[in-house]
Order: C-alpha cells, then structure tokens, then sequence
C-alpha cells in the first residue's frame, strides 16, 4: 500500500500555490490605469500632430542634448567634490571635518534654484572682474569683467555640482563606512600605505556599493538640469517653454520635454544597469 | 639603538601596555620569540591576546614599552627623550615583513582567490603581475586550493577562505606571522583543513605568533604557550609543560574548563 503510493506520488505533477491576492491588485492597478489614459485620450489633452511636430525639432534636440551634458558634468565635478568632502568628514581631524560637514549643512540645505541664481548674480559682484597679471609685467595677462566669463553654463553647472557634491559627500561617506573594517586592516597588515589601501580596496568597494544611489542622484540632475533655465540657459526645459510662449501649445510642448526627459533617465537606467554588470557586488 | 635586545630574536616584547584612556588590554608584557619558534597565546577572551597581536605589527599603537622585529623597533623611533610614532610609509615597509591572518579571514572581497595572494607582490613590491601570479599559484597549490584561483571569497567555504588568507600573507615572505584565532570561525571539520596547514609551516620553521582557543594547535603545533589573564601573562612555558603540569592556579582552572578531566 505504502509501496503504491510513493510510487504514484513520484509520477504525479507538482502545483505551487498561486498568489491570487497579488493577482487581484494587479487587475485593479490595470484597470485603474487604463480608466486615467483613457479619459486623457478622450479628452484630447494632447494633440499628437502638434506633440510630433515638435519631437525632433532642431532647438528641442539641442536643448535636450544641453540639459544630457549639464547634468552629466555636474555628476562627475559633484562625485570628485564629494569625494574630497568625504574623505575630510571621515579623517577624524577636526577642521577637515567642521569645514565638510557645513559645506554639507549649506549646500544641502538650500534650494538648489537658490544657489543657481547666487552663483550667477553674486560671483560677478563679489568679484567685479578677474585679472591674472605675471610679474614683472605692467599690463595684466587677462583682465575682463567676471559678468562676461560666468556664462548661465558656468554659474549653472557650478551650482549643480557644488549642490550635487553635497549629496554626493553623504552617499560616498556611507560607502567608505560600509567597508568592512577588516579589509582595511588586512590591506594595511600587508604593507600598503594609507592611499595604497584607499585605491586598492577601500574604493573598488565602496565604488561597487555606491552605484545604485549614484544613479539615482544622476537622474534627478538631469532633471535639475531644467532649472537652468531660470539664468537663461538653453536647455530642454527653457526651450520648450520659449516655443509654447509664442505658439501657445503648453501641454504638447510639455509632452515633448518630459519625453526627452524620460530618454535621457533610460540612458542614465541603461549606464547604471551595465555598470552593476560589470562590477557586482560581492 | 643602545637598548635593542644584544640577541637578536624574531620577536622582543619588552615591558609593553596597552590603554585606551582608563581602559587597559594588558600591563607590562615581556617576552621574546627566537627565531623558528611557534607560540601560542592562550587565555580566556578579553585576556588582550588580539590587542598584543595587532600591536606587534602597529595597527594599534602601544602605551608603554618596546617592541621589536628581527631587531626593529616596531613603530617608532627612538629619540632622546621619547619614541617618536614613525610615518605611515615607515610603519608600511615594517609591516612587508610581519604578515598577519585574522579570524574572519578579511580576504579583499572584489579579487578573486589568486588576486588576493598577488595583491601583497604587486601593490607593495611592485613586482611584475606574470611573476606575482605564478608565485601566487604555487602558494595556493601549498595550501590545496590551486583548483580555486578564480573563485571569489563569498564563493569559498570559510576553511579555504582562511587557507586563501594564509596564502596571502605568505607571499610577502614575512619573517614572522601572526595569526589571531585563525580556526575560530570555522566548523571543527574546516578548522582542521587550517590546523594542517599552520602545521606545515609550522614544520617548515616558519616563526608564528597565534592567538588560539584551538588545543590541536597550542599542544600539537606550537613549542611553546603564553597564557595571559586579565591583561598579564600568567605562565609561559613549553607546550608540553603546559598542558601536563601547569603552574599557575589560573592555568590550572582554564585547563580544567577546556579540557574536562578524563
Ligand atoms: N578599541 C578598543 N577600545 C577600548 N577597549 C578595547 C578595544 N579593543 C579591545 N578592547 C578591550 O581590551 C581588552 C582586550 O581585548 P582583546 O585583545 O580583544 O582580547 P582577546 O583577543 O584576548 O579576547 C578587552 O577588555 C576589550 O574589551
Ligand atoms: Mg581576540
């Protein structure tokens, strides 16, 4: 009897439960979406014609192509800023650390528009003009007035990334902290020096375990990119607003800004993806 | 140096203590460690033998005393008036020759078992990767696990992780090593797959400093056993001696606890 029933069992398939509740929330999250682009179709919010129109208009591109190099800059100026502010925060000398942790405090605690627009008005007035003058030389090499060298470009891209790097510091400071202290001790017992075991393990690791929340700020400062255009730079945003102020398409040329928007975050997805490929964590 | 030992051992403990503020790991240890010999260092935990460890090579500085390495003084510099700490490049290049191996292994977790070992070579000796590598080969085929050079930490059993780590350090040629409870995070059955290896160098006159609660090695591998209690040492005597006729009452009970009477 026993004999039969093993046997039996060996031949019969096996079923695994089903997850009937998240089965049920997936039908009513679907209809749910379904009902809201519907009623946006109805109601013509968009229209297509126009949205195609503009989708690879040649100042739309460039704007677009603008607010991709702005935002990729400002990540990697903030990344080598946050570094430092990293470094000085974790290295237990008391100025290094009062000096980091208030640059973190302001930059952080500030509305990034805020500090677009100080950068822009302020600088030009702090510093009237720059001069680089060699000695034994009456005339200055270069004299001109900072108003003429602060470009929206510059004052933009300072502003993002002196913000950025803020946020950068916090993220590269818990990374260097997640590094298990062993593997520094180990490093040091071998002989390294201090930057030996900086380069060799203390950042391959960390570097490995800060992909996934650089990412994210690499997505959010292409975004930021658009307050740019509060200074007048040419990106995405100020673009489109331009063209709807004159031909008074507000929400196509919306539609179109936020779909460029959209390629440049699967482009900054698609970069993060590979690099968490390359390098896994283990 | 008018005050380094005449005889130069491969260690020389002399008068050292260690504070941290009101806290202390040990008062005032003393010893010395002739070349070849093999030691273990006994003691219920928090007895300070990791600290005494961690200061031979200097990754913890010492609040009293000397310590010396084939004559070396280890981490500072003596000056008329007082040791002087020595820069992080000098305190590197002592530490080339004093290889270390620690309980939770701490292999470089994004190299692979080979890269480990080479890591030493390459980055402090700057030696060439070809001639690293096939060094680091033979190393780990020494150790058993040439079959397992690709193969990153988190895919090794905790026993060949520490075989991997005692490959490593080994590679730098130290001419002392230390190694602080090397079996004790691991299964008796992994921890013997150590115990052998320790054992082979051990045969091969490789002068070793282990902090162990591991009876297989202090009486089977080591020549000679330091129990410390309490921040002191209670006994230092011959292995052997030790564990048939300690003379300290503390040694006595820690036996008794460890080894239940038969
Ligand atoms: N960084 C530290 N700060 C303060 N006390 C410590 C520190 N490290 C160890 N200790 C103390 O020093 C003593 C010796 O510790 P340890 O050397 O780890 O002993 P063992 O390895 O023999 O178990 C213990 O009382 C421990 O709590
Ligand atoms: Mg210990």
């Amino acid at each position: 009897m026993a004999m039969t029933q093993r046997h039996l069992a060996s031949e019969l398939p096996i079923v695994h439960r089903r997850r009937w509740g998240a089965w049920l929330l997936g039908a009513v999250a679907l209809l749910a979406v379904v009902t809201i682009v519907h009623a946006g179709i109805r109601a013509r919010i968009v229209n297509l014609g126009v949205f195609a129109d503009y989708i690879f208009d040649p100042l739309i591109v460039m704007g677009a192509v603008n607010a991709l190099m702005l935002g990729t800059l400002a990540l990697f100026i903030a990344t080598v800023i946050g570094f430092v502010a990293a470094l000085m925060r974790v290295s237990g000398n008391p100025i290094l650390v009062a000096i980091s942790s208030t640059y973190v405090y302001l930059f952080r605690g500030t509305p990034m528009l805020i500090q677009l627009i100080f950068w822009f008005n302020a600088v030009p007035i702090m510093f009237p003009s720059i001069t680089i003058s060699l000695p034994f030389m009456a005339e200055p090499l270069v004299s001109t007035p900072t108003t003429s060298l602060v470009t929206p470009f510059l004052a933009a891209l300072a502003g993002l990334s002196l913000a950025e790097g803020a946020y950068m510091s916090e993220i590269i400071r818990a990374g260097i902290l997640a590094v298990d202290k062993g593997q520094r001790a180990a490093a040091a017992a071998l002989g390294m020096t201090q930057r030996q075991v900086l380069t060799q393990v203390v950042i391959p690791q960390a570097g490995r375990i800060i992909i996934p929340a650089a990412g994210n700020q690499y997505i959010m400062l292409l975004k930021s990119s658009s307050l740019a255009s509060a200074i007048g730079y040419l990106e995405l945003l100020r673009v489109a607003t331009d063209i709807y102020s004159s031909n008074f398409q507000v929400v196509e040329l919306l539609a179109v800004a936020a779909f460029w928007y959209l390629v440049m975050t699967a482009f900054a997805t698609a970069i993060q993806t590979v690099l968490e490929k390359v390098f896994p964590q283990r | 140096m008018n005050t380094a030992p005449t005889q130069t051992h491969a260690v020389s403990v002399v008068g050292v203590s260690k504070k941290w503020g009101p806290i202390s790991a040990f008062t005032d240890v003393s010893f010395d460690v002739p070349q070849g010999e093999v030691v273990a260092l006994l003691g219920p935990s928090g007895a300070g033998k990791s600290t005494l460890l961690r200061c031979v090579n200097h990754l913890e500085t010492i609040s009293a005393g000397r310590i010396y390495v084939h004559g070396d003084l280890i981490g500072y510099r003596l000056g008329d008036q007082a040791l002087y700490e020595l820069s992080d490049v000098e305190i590197s290049r002592q530490r080339q020759k004093i290889g270390m191996v620690f309980q939770h292994f701490n292999l470089f977790k994004h190299m692979t078992a080979l890269q480990n070992v080479m890591s030493g070579p390459v980055h402090v000796l700057k030696k060439q990767k070809a001639e690293a590598a096939s060094l680091a080969l033979a190393l780990l085929d020494k150790v058993g696990l040439k079959a397992k050079a690709s193969a990153y930490p988190s895919e090794l059993s905790g026993g060949q992780q520490q075989r991997v780590a005692i490959a490593r350090a080994l590679a730098m040629q130290p001419r002392v090593l230390l190694l602080d409870e090397p079996t004790s995070a691991l299964d008796p059955e992994l921890a013997q797959e150590v115990v052998e290896t320790i054992r082979k160098l051990a045969e091969e006159g490789q002068t070793m400093l282990i902090a162990t609660h591991d009876m297989g090695i202090a009486r089977d591998v080591a020549d000679r056993v330091i129990f410390m209690e309490g921040g002191r040492v209670a006994e230092d005597a011959r292995s052997r001696d030790f564990f048939t006729a300690p003379k300290s009452d503390r040694a006595k009970q820690f036996l008794s606890r460890l080894l239940p009477a038969h």
